[in-house]
């Protein structure tokens, strides 16, 4: 049965969009991670316009990190201090993201920035994730070696307004997550991800939280940042589409309840190895797609 | 409705065969189209009599029947990528001022062999014809016909510009009829539809029909309100995905 999206204007079969929703929700619940990433470039693939795939993708963002908080919350696995000044970080940044996408959208030149951010942000993140799962695989393998320091003090520690995180165990600049927060709401804007890929990785090595409140207290900022992006571009764009949200929450949902049980049968490294080399993957692919000969080098759209 | 217009279709030939002049008349199986929830795109169909004057060249030419469908004119750009340090990057943009969001052609001959390439032009019958314009009208585009081209080509490939040379089926020349596809990604609004009688060359006759296309039930509701009650419609929006989010956590721990 075909439904026609009131808001994206287009008719998608509704096995498609709740397939995708579920298929994007096991990956999502075997690697832990929001799935953003994967569905927005999905979405435009399948005719959805780059600007309402990354809209409505804040918006079903929103759902699956309620429903991921609630479990962290239950273990007390949230630092809501540290997700306070996260997510106002994260709600600057994201307004300025939404601003910086209708400005880009005007100049023709969005499609370009979003394909260039996925390339780049997930080239790099996919890098680091499969050279730190090697050697961690490796590290497996030689059980005599050495752990490392929880984590390196820096120049960035060193910053003024310190504040002490107790949960974290930290004591550190309130700068530095506000700043990195502001900066992943800019991207999460203009890519229509959740920015949990950024945003973990960043919070482990560059804030050296333990990893135990890292997902929970990304999760708890991210559901801030989704819900302002949804409301702003709801107003400035129109461009949110309620009814494909919707169906894509419902297939996300089942999804990753049968993803989380696949995911517990394999080792974190061999998990986080897989995911590196999915991210990886889709930024070659993009990449290439900027740089192949395009079959018409000419295109044209309805301004709305 | 095929059994209504078939009954229509015996009428009119039944006025045909009494003899009397008849002038071009032209009808759709429907003038209003709805964009609803399970909307994919519609068919209809065109059909009348073609108009019966008496042939004044020497050869009795028979009526040859050219069918135009425009749609509502949407501001519309055009962008025209070129390879920079690697990259193919947007660097050109041309905005239409005059470019219909649709535009079919169908016709019962090759245009070419219908009318002369002047008639064409004065008709304003062809994508070539369409006389389109750029919204900066004052500094000249360069090779505007390669841009018309492209926005020919882009808008052809989405089904929303057609020619068909082909589609109109003129019976016993007295009556034709013409299926009219509407893909799903029209644009709600009105739509015009010309329907010209051509015979030995020179147009004879003229009707035209308007089709309505809007939105309606749900979809429709579901638009306005996030148009018209924007910040509503954005709060609604993050309050359901957290409703939704809460039920599903309560599913899991059941699991």
């Amino acid at each position: 049965m075909y439904i026609y999206l009131p808001i994206a204007e287009v008719s998608l079969h509704i096995a498609v969009i709740v397939g995708l929703g579920g298929g994007v929700g096991f990956l999502s619940g075997m690697f832990g991670v929001g799935g953003g990433f994967l569905m927005t470039p999905l979405l435009i693939f399948l005719g959805v316009p780059a600007p309402v795939a990354v809209a409505t993708e804040a918006n079903q963002i929103v759902a699956s990190s309620v429903s991921g908080v609630l479990a962290h919350w239950r273990r007390g696995n949230v630092d809501f201090l540290m997700g306070f000044i996260l997510l106002s970080g994260g709600v600057v940044g994201s307004s300025l993201g939404v601003l910086l996408f209708s400005i880009l959208r005007d100049l023709g030149q969005i499609d370009l920035v979003i394909k260039l951010s996925y390339v780049v942000f997930l080239g790099i993140i996919g890098s680091l994730m499969l050279m730190e799962s090697i050697r961690a695989i490796m590290r497996t393998r030689q059980p005599g070696a050495k752990r490392g320091k929880l984590h390196q003090h820096n120049w960035l520690h060193g910053l003024p307004f310190k504040v002490r995180f107790r949960k974290s165990k930290l004591y550190i600049s309130a700068l530095l997550p506000f700043f990195l927060a502001a900066f992943v709401g800019v991207l999460s804007a203009i890519m229509g991800v959740g920015g949990g890929f950024i945003l973990v990785p960043a919070m482990i090595y560059l804030l050296g939280m333990p990893t135990y409140v890292v997902i929970g207290t990304s999760l708890f900022q991210i559901i801030f940042v989704t819900a302002n992006i949804t409301i702003l571009q709801s107003v400035q764009t129109q461009t949110v589409d309620f009814v494909l949200a919707g169906l894509l929450l419902f297939g996300a949902v089942i999804g990753a309840q049968f993803g989380a049980r696949v995911g517990v049968m394999l080792k974190g490294e061999q998990l986080r190895g897989l995911l590196a080399l999915m991210v990886l993957g889709l930024s070659i692919k993009l990449g290439i797609d900027l740089v192949i000969t395009p079959q018409d080098i000419f295109s044209t759209e309805f301004i709305r | 409705m095929i059994r209504f217009v078939l009954m229509m279709m015996i009428g009119m030939v039944v006025n045909a065969s009494e003899g009397m002049a008849r002038q071009l008349v032209a009808d759709l199986s429907s003038d209003e189209v709805s964009i609803t929830t399970d909307f994919t795109g519609q068919n209809l169909l065109l059909f009348g009599a073609v108009s019966n004057v008496p042939a004044t060249s020497d050869i009795d030419k028979s009526s040859d029947i050219i069918v135009i469908l425009t749609g509502p004119t949407l501001p519309v750009a055009s962008r025209m990528k070129e390879r920079v340090s690697g990259i193919w990057i947007n660097t050109q943009t041309v905005q239409w001022k005059n470019a219909p969001s649709f535009y079919h052609i169908l016709s019962s001959r090759p245009l070419a062999q219908i009318l002369s390439d002047e008639t064409l032009q004065a008709l304003q019958i062809g994508y070539k014809n369409l006389n389109l314009k750029s919204k900066n009208q004052t500094d000249e585009i360069e090779n505007l016909d390669i841009w018309q081209d492209s926005l020919a080509r882009n808008m052809t490939a989405q089904n929303l510009w057609q020619v068909d040379e082909n589609a109109v089926s003129i019976i016993r020349n007295a009556l034709f009829r013409a299926p009219v596809s509407l893909p799903a990604n029209i644009t709600p609004g009105d739509y015009e539809v010309r329907i010209l009688d051509v015979r030995n060359g020179q147009l004879i006759a003229e009707d035209s029909r308007e089709i309505t296309v809007q939105k309606a039930g749900l979809g429709a509701f579901i638009y306005q309100l996030a148009h018209e009650y924007s910040v509503f419609y954005g709060i609604f929006a993050v309050a359901f995905a957290i409703a939704a989010g809460w039920v599903a956590s309560v599913a899991f721990r059941r699991n």
